[in-house]
């Protein structure tokens, strides 16, 4: 099991992360933390009090829309669908990640 | 037509927008309170209850923002608690840990109120407030209008059923002969009414779409529209005015202030059910008061006069109070003719009078040769409406204005602003003049009439008494 990710490193990445795992599909507060936690292989873990501050500016922003209703196995949930303009911020947020990334690596691999 | 229907159509239009996004706001600010199953269970824990009140009482959002949040919350922590039950974990545990995740209540209050009170919708609130303020101003103008309109009908209706059969009723109309003040204040409590309205629908309508508390936005509402609408009051609202009036205009400010402070958090559940209704068939009453107004304007215009002129005699007019009569040896009978008298309510009567030959033969130098500080008097008289003859008021030794008089060629002018005088009335203008032997006489009657004081608050607290 990889060894968990220090919550400073993970704190610009919510944004990525949360429009990520909802391009999938509609999810509420919860399930998006296991989701991320999940697909992370467990690395992730959000901090949950960063979570909904972070869904809510989103929807704020117009990058999510929220909406309450039964789920297909449970009680009512505020559900989080990403919008066109969210997908469009995921594609610069990805396209952001994945320079920085590069960047990261190249540094950290010339020091090896 | 076309132009009158794109007018009210436009109107109408207007109105149904402001209502769409006033309902919409409302939405936000109460009434909606989601169903959470986990949630209603939680919250009999003495734990999760005491953080959940923590932290929706340091939101300070609207009542349907604080709900949604609590119940989402609520629901979070019943799975993560179930998930960590799951885990081993003893339900105590459990539940200090699930929100040892979610952190200070105070923190996660704080941030979440940062996440809905974005930039983007504090613009949407005060432009939705400004946009809801107008409409509401319109509504209130109107509804206003037509309700003190229905008001003052039934007032009358009651006092003709009781006038009817037989009940004394004291005057209230105040010797308001013109109606000058009832319009007046017809105006001012309408657009009180309108102001009142406009500063509720302001302050709820950006509250609901900003994300804000009523209470933390009022102020600057309050402020902001008690100052403008004050300047509306001094300066903007004109026409006859008086001490009722002045009063009426004064309570404009104090409607929106009022309306921005009282009893703010409390929803408007008119708004939609009855403001539509109520703006359109204002729209509707005023425009067929407005119509048969003009009809009933039209018929009285082409039907004949059947009025009876009355001629008094000059010793009934006691005009002898201004001067004694000017002797025909110095002002020959006809030598001095009604010129042209100009009047508008803006600038009030402006008197000219002609010299002309008379009958006589006198040349007008000839006339005005005779005479020095010729001038024009303005004397009160007994107001039109009283039985017997519009005479000089005896009550009074002395004109309550005059104006010296200039002269042109063989006109002599003068310009009175009766409109910015309080307590002109009822007035006929004279002119007088001292004669070779050094007293004053009367030389000419110019004819009388009645002026109102026209114009805003502001001209008549600075007006000369």
């Amino acid at each position: 099991m990889p060894a968990r990710i220090r919550g400073q490193l993970l704190k610009g990445t919510t944004t990525l992360l949360v429009l990520t795992v909802l391009r999938d599909g509609e999810l509420y507060g919860y399930e998006i933390a296991q989701r991320i936690r999940e697909r992370s292989g467990g690395a992730f873990v959000p901090s949950e009090g960063s979570l909904y501050p972070a869904l809510h500016a989103l929807e704020a922003d117009g990058a999510l829309q929220a909406s309450w209703r039964a789920g297909d196995r449970g009680p009512r949930r505020r559900y989080y669908q990403i919008t066109k303009s969210g997908l469009g911020m995921l594609e610069e947020h990805s396209q952001e990640w994945a320079s920085f990334s590069l960047g990261v690596t190249q540094v950290v691999g010339g020091n090896r | 037509m076309i132009i009158l229907l794109g007018y009210f159509g436009g109107l109408a239009a207007f109105l149904v927008a402001t209502v769409l996004v006033v309902r919409r706001s409302e939405r936000r600010l109460g009434g909606y309170t989601p169903r959470a199953s986990a949630a209603s269970r939680l919250e009999t824990d003495d734990p999760v209850s005491a953080y959940l009140d923590r932290m929706t009482a340091e939101l300070r959002l609207p009542a349907a923002d604080v709900a949604e949040v609590r119940a989402e919350l609520a629901d979070h922590l019943a799975d993560s608690i179930a998930s960590l039950e799951g885990e081993g974990l003893e339900t105590d545990g459990a539940i200090r840990e699930a929100l040892a995740r979610l952190g200070s209540a105070d923190e996660l209050a704080r941030q979440l109120r940062a996440a809905h009170q974005s930039t983007r919708r504090l613009l949407a609130g005060v432009g939705g407030g400004v946009f809801a303020g107008a409409g509401g101003f319109v509504i209130g103008y109107y509804g206003g209008f037509f309700l003190l309109l229905l008001l003052a009908l039934v007032v009358y209706a009651v006092a003709a059923v009781l006038s009817a059969i037989g009940i004394p009723l004291p005057d209230l109309s105040g010797g308001d002969r013109t109606g000058g003040t009832f319009n007046s204040l017809l105006l001012a409590f309408s657009v009180a009414i309108a102001a009142g309205t406009a500063t509720r629908y302001a302050v709820r309508t950006s509250a609901g779409l900003s994300r804000h508390a009523p209470r933390s936005v009022a102020g600057f509402w309050a402020v902001a529209l008690g100052l403008g609408f004050g300047a509306v009051a001094l300066f903007g609202v004109r026409g006859p005015q008086g001490w009722p009036g002045v009063a009426a205009e004064a309570c404009i400010p104090v409607a929106a202030v009022g309306a921005a402070l009282f009893r703010i958090d409390r929803p408007m559940p008119h708004v939609g059910r009855w403001a539509l209704v109520l703006g359109l068939l204002a729209i509707v009453g005023s425009v067929s008061v407005l119509m048969l107004g003009a009809l009933a304007f039209t018929t009285v215009s082409s039907g004949s006069s059947s009025d009876q002129a009355t001629s008094y005699q000059l010793p009934d007019m006691h005009f002898d109070t201004v001067a004694p009569a000017a002797p025909t040896t110095w002002l020959p009978n006809g030598s001095l003719n009604d010129g042209v008298w100009s009047w508008s309510d803006s600038t009030g009567p402006r008197l000219n009078v002609s010299f002309v030959a008379g009958e006589g033969g006198v040349p007008p130098a000839t006339v005005l040769a005779n005479w020095r500080a010729i001038r024009f008097e303005a004397w009160h008289i007994m107001p039109f409406g009283n039985p017997g003859p519009p005479a000089v008021d005896t009550q009074y030794s002395s004109p309550f204005a005059i104006q010296p008089a200039t002269q042109e060629g063989t006109d002599l002018n003068a310009t009175f602003h009766f409109e910015k005088m309080r307590s002109a009335g009822s007035w006929e203008i004279f002119i007088t003049a001292i004669g070779p032997d050094g007293v004053r006489y009367r030389l000419y009657d110019c004819g009388g009439g009645e002026s109102t004081f026209n114009g805003s608050a502001w001209d008549w607290l600075t007006a000369a008494q």
